[in-house]
């Protein structure tokens, strides 16, 4: 049968492709979408991986916050490979005559620095020599935007905490600028010698030190990580090997690249449901040519197979033309990516995504098609005797609803497998197929409705309902398709809008001024009295403050113990600690009890309520934590509810007053000033105390309601393009009742 | 299939054929039966609405009667699922259509050759030549029909029912779109390879002198043969 059915195939499609216009266009942007973002994060990807020991810094680092590495532990690094050592921290820079400062990114590097990549000056030149002591002066380079803000020009002395340093160039490329994706202030280099002289290094400042490591020729990171675990058990610093360099970059990327593929994959639907009709209508013209096949003999299998394989030969032009434009996108967007995204998109041929995207078209097409299919294999050759001009549309038979259900579940399987949050994926492709089921029904509910309601007088009126009502009207394709993208247009633009309200109206109203941190302990005196005598302060909060790892939940290592995704952030890194002997501002207790005033007994540990649900905790569990090299387990004595977007100080874990006593630690603060008081302020702290920073909120919360906004608007654009062609190619497609065309006018006559 | 000489090509014994439609049940058929022997002619004469075409229909299995029997070359149609009717029509019956019915994107040879390739035959392209050589359309079976005339077209459709060699042709109107000359031409066509073939012809008209080129004139009122008779041929009668 199959030879037969490609030569009836071939001689039906000298008809040409006019019915096909609108299934060629759906579907080729359909995969296109999916193809296109595909290949850009993957390209972007190869970038990720093609400069990983470079965005790292050296085949693997090990970070420690709050301490250096000691003698034992960095003669060992020296001994074991090539190391460079980068000094990070945040801090305030000011112009030498005191009237503008910043909040920096502080980065001190040594003479090794960069083990990969290089760092790129205006005026070139090499970062040693711009770095090195001169006259009495170290040298700096910084960031353009710090240039911009404090209106600066290279050659200009700038004090960074005591130290005065001369800014000899403006750094425009950093090799390892993505460990960090969203940092507060302008990066600003030093010499780690220079750093002494700043009089930032004081205990508990909240200092990260990286050695970055380039490992001996032939050794592998696995085999050098566990030598470094033998060697010294107990260090409490995190490593990180080139395979996972800028994770949160990674993170960032991935859900981008998610959103955009169920993106495309809603624009496939969209699409498959214009697909769907243009096959509905094409077989609806070829009724009488399938009627003349049955009369002269042919089986339905036979009709069934010869219009599959056509159609399966459109498909095939639509997906390569379609993959062609995605595999082009890498190279037709990279402009467009964000100028100062730390990773460059590898232009190349992925042939992975497009594979996904080719399979996703096909199985799109299959479940659009199989309906109008299974129609066309039972028109009745009695049609010739009627001379129909329609096929009268039915339910497809069981069989073909059996095999639509497969392909679209395969369909559903292929996107969930193939996309980075497989949870997330499954509820859009349920959420998608079940809006669409809804705007189905209510087509239906619409249909039914105007073949009820009676002839209205006006005539161009009465063809309007009619043309919606009549059998064989796209009335319910077309409000499915346009329902859909409309759903996923709206929810975006809701979605968007919410945030953008929060983050610049509702936050702001209730977030303080500034945070204020690295407060040393011989400063909290006078920096209280600063803030009580500074008019115009209020809702002044101040908490001691010192960092930590989750090393064992209830005596099992965190590596071992099931965390669901929601609380991972807790145990990926350092956290904020901080003691107190009453129940912080702004938390609730859910469970259990606050320890006694002058409680001195074994350490105990108040816990957000929402992490321990996600480790599966409860009071009366452990918790150890690692601060300084220690660890130190404590009881969970209560939950809070804690309400992140108070942004008040907030911190997971509280512990009991003395838990960790002899620790170095700082003090971190925030208070409240009317706008117009806030420089003053600022530059009343920060000149008094070198080593405080503060962070002014307003300029954080408008730097990520900024990238937000970039965010929110190139996707809005994507989905309004994603989502609109297909519908706009699919509605504008619909043909006309010549009888309503022909008769307008001599009506309107 | 074979059908002793004596036996009939066309059996119905109470057709009762019922068709559903938007304004409700129609009653087309009422207990029609009818014997009609092999390599007879036959036509179905009778007003507009009288059940000619359904008639036509149910002997091609293209319309499954509601009630009754119905054996056309010896099959008994209702053991028949729609596969093997189609299978059946592709042996054993040719349908000409008033309309013409021909797939426009395939050139005459090509839908003359339909219910050949269909069967699976090898020689379907020489034989489908033949038969356009016998209706006189050697010369154009590389066009389509969009680049025949309604008369060519037609002797395109009388080629495809004749190519399989079936036992029964059925008629519809045949000369309904053409002028009366074509329609003439078409006709001692029809009736000349149904005579030298031995087909037995079953044919639906309007036209009384159509009709009466046929052995027998069958006429049918309100669903129901009101009259059924054999004709003495005119002279000029092509056989």
């Amino acid at each position: 049968m199959l030879p037969l059915a490609i030569r009836l195939m071939r001689r039906e499609l000298r008809g040409g492709l006019r019915g096909f216009r609108i299934f060629l266009a759906c579907l080729t942007l359909g995969v296109a979408v999916i193809a296109g973002v595909g290949s850009l994060a993957a390209g972007v990807r190869a970038g990720l991986e093609g400069d990983a020991r470079a965005m790292l810094g050296g085949d693997v680092e090990l970070n420690l916050v709050l301490r250096p590495a000691s003698d034992a532990e960095r003669r060992y690094l020296d001994q074991n490979g090539a190391v460079a050592e980068v000094i990070g921290m945040r801090s305030m820079a000011r112009r030498d005559d005191n009237t503008r400062r910043s909040l920096i990114e502080l980065k001190a590097v040594d003479g090794a620095y960069p083990l990969y990549g290089s760092v790129t000056l205006d005026p070139a030149g090499s970062l040693a020599d711009a770095l090195a002591q001169r006259d009495g002066l170290w040298g700096a380079v910084a960031a353009p935007a710090l240039l911009d803000r404090l209106d600066l020009k290279v050659g200009d002395v700038v004090r960074v905490g005591e130290a005065r340093v001369q800014l000899r160039a403006a750094l425009t490329h950093e090799p390892d600028a993505a460990t960090g994706i969203f940092i507060l202030g302008p990066r600003f280099i030093i010499a780690k010698p220079a750093l002494a002289a700043t009089g930032l290094l004081a205990p508990g400042a909240l200092i990260g030190y990286s050695y970055r490591v380039r490992l001996p020729a032939g050794m592998t990171v696995d085999a050098w990580t566990e030598s470094l675990k033998t060697a010294f058990p107990d260090a409490g610093w995190r490593v990180r090997d080139y395979a996972n360099a800028a994770p949160n970059l990674r993170r960032l990327l991935d859900r981008v690249g998610l959103f955009l593929t169920l993106m495309g994959l809603t624009a496939l639907l969209v699409g498959g449901v214009g697909v769907g009709n243009a096959v509905s209508g094409y077989l609806a013209s070829r009724t009488l040519s399938i009627a003349i096949f049955k009369s002269v003999g042919a089986p339905g299998r036979l009709v069934f197979w010869t219009y599959l394989l056509q159609i399966a030969v459109l498909a095939a032009l639509g997906i390569a033309i379609g993959l062609l434009l995605g595999a082009l996108t890498p190279a037709l967007t990279a402009q467009l990516l964000p100028a100062d995204l730390p990773v460059t998109a590898r232009l190349g041929f992925y042939p992975l995504p497009l594979l996904i995207a080719a399979a996703a078209g096909a199985l799109t097409t299959l479940a659009f098609a199989l309906g109008p299919l299974s129609n066309a294999q039972a028109v009745p050759p009695a049609t010739l005797f009627r001379e129909a001009a329609d096929a009268p549309s039915s339910w497809p038979s069981k069989s073909t609803l059996a095999v639509q259900a497969l392909v679209t579940a395969l369909l559903a399987a292929l996107v969930i497998a193939t996309t980075v949050d497989h949870r997330l994926a499954f509820w859009s492709v349920l959420g998608a197929l079940v809006v669409l089921a809804v705007f189905r029904l209510a087509a239906a509910l619409t249909i039914a409705a105007v073949r009820r309601i009676g002839r209205p007088r006006q005539p161009l009126l009465r063809m309007a309902l009619a043309n919606l009502g009549r059998r064989g009207a796209n009335t319910a394709s077309v409000i499915a398709s346009l329902g859909l993208g409309l759903t996923v247009l709206v929810a975006l633009t809701l979605v968007e809008g919410n945030i953008a309200l929060t983050l610049d109206k509702d936050l702001p109203e209730r977030a303080p001024s500034f945070f204020f941190i690295d407060i040393q302990p011989d400063q909290v005196a006078g920096f209280d009295q600063l803030l009580a005598g500074f008019a115009g302060a209020s809702d002044v909060e101040r908490v001691p403050s010192l960092r930590g790892r989750l090393v064992k939940l209830n005596g099992v290592p965190v590596d071992e113990a099931q965390v669901s995704p929601g609380a991972q952030w807790a145990v990926r890194s350092e956290r904020g600690l901080t003691y107190s002997p009453t129940v912080p501002t702004g938390s609730r207790l859910v469970e259990g009890s606050w320890w006694p005033a002058g409680y001195q007994g074994p350490p105990l540990v108040s816990f957000d309520a929402e992490l321990a649900r996600g480790m599966g905790l409860k009071i009366g569990d452990t918790l150890t934590i690692n601060v300084l090299g220690r660890d130190v387990t404590a009881t969970i004595a209560n939950l809070r509810a804690i309400d992140w977007t108070s942004l008040r100080i907030n911190y997971a874990l509280v512990f009991s007053p003395g838990t960790f006593a002899g620790a170095p630690e700082t003090f971190i603060a925030t208070a409240r000033v009317p706008p117009d008081r806030e420089t003053a302020l600022q530059a009343a702290v920060t000149d008094r105390f070198a080593n405080v920073s503060a962070i002014p909120v307003k300029d954080a919360l408008q730097a990520v309601s900024q990238m937000v906004s970039q965010v929110a608007v190139a996707l809005q654009v994507t989905a309004a393009i994603a989502l609109g062609l297909p519908n706009s190619t699919f509605v504008w497609g619909q043909k006309p009742e010549p009888a309503i065309v022909t008769g307008v006018p001599a009506c309107v006559d | 299939m074979s059908v002793p000489a004596d036996a009939a090509m066309i059996l119905l014994e109470g057709i009762e054929v019922t068709l559903t439609s938007a304004a409700g049940a129609v009653n087309v058929l009422r207990g029609v039966s009818l014997r009609v022997a092999a390599g007879e002619t036959a036509s179905l004469i009778g007003p507009s609405g009288s059940g000619k075409t359904t008639l036509l229909m149910t002997a091609a299995g293209l319309v499954r009667p509601s009630a009754g029997r119905i054996e056309i070359a010896g099959t008994n149609l209702s053991t028949l699922d729609e596969d093997g009717l189609a299978r059946f029509r592709r042996d054993a019956v040719g349908i000409v259509f008033q309309g013409f019915h021909l797939v426009p994107t395939m050139t005459a040879l090509e839908n003359v050759a339909l219910p050949l390739e269909f069967a699976g035959r090898r020689d379907a392209f020489e034989v489908a030549a033949d038969s356009l050589t016998a209706v006189g359309l050697a010369a154009r079976r590389e066009h389509y029909p969009a680049e025949l005339s309604g008369g060519e077209q037609q002797r395109v459709a009388l080629a495809r029912a004749f190519a399989a060699a079936p036992k029964l042709i059925l008629a519809d109107e045949p000369t309904g779109n053409l002028d009366g000359a074509t329609g003439k031409q078409v006709m001692d066509l029809l009736f000349r390879l149904a005579a030298e073939r031995g087909t037995t012809l079953l044919l639906v008209t309007h036209e009384s002198d159509l009709a009466h080129r046929a052995h027998r004139i069958i006429e049918l009122a309100d669903g129901k043969i009101v009259g059924d008779g054999a004709q003495p041929l005119p002279a000029t009668a092509a056989r």
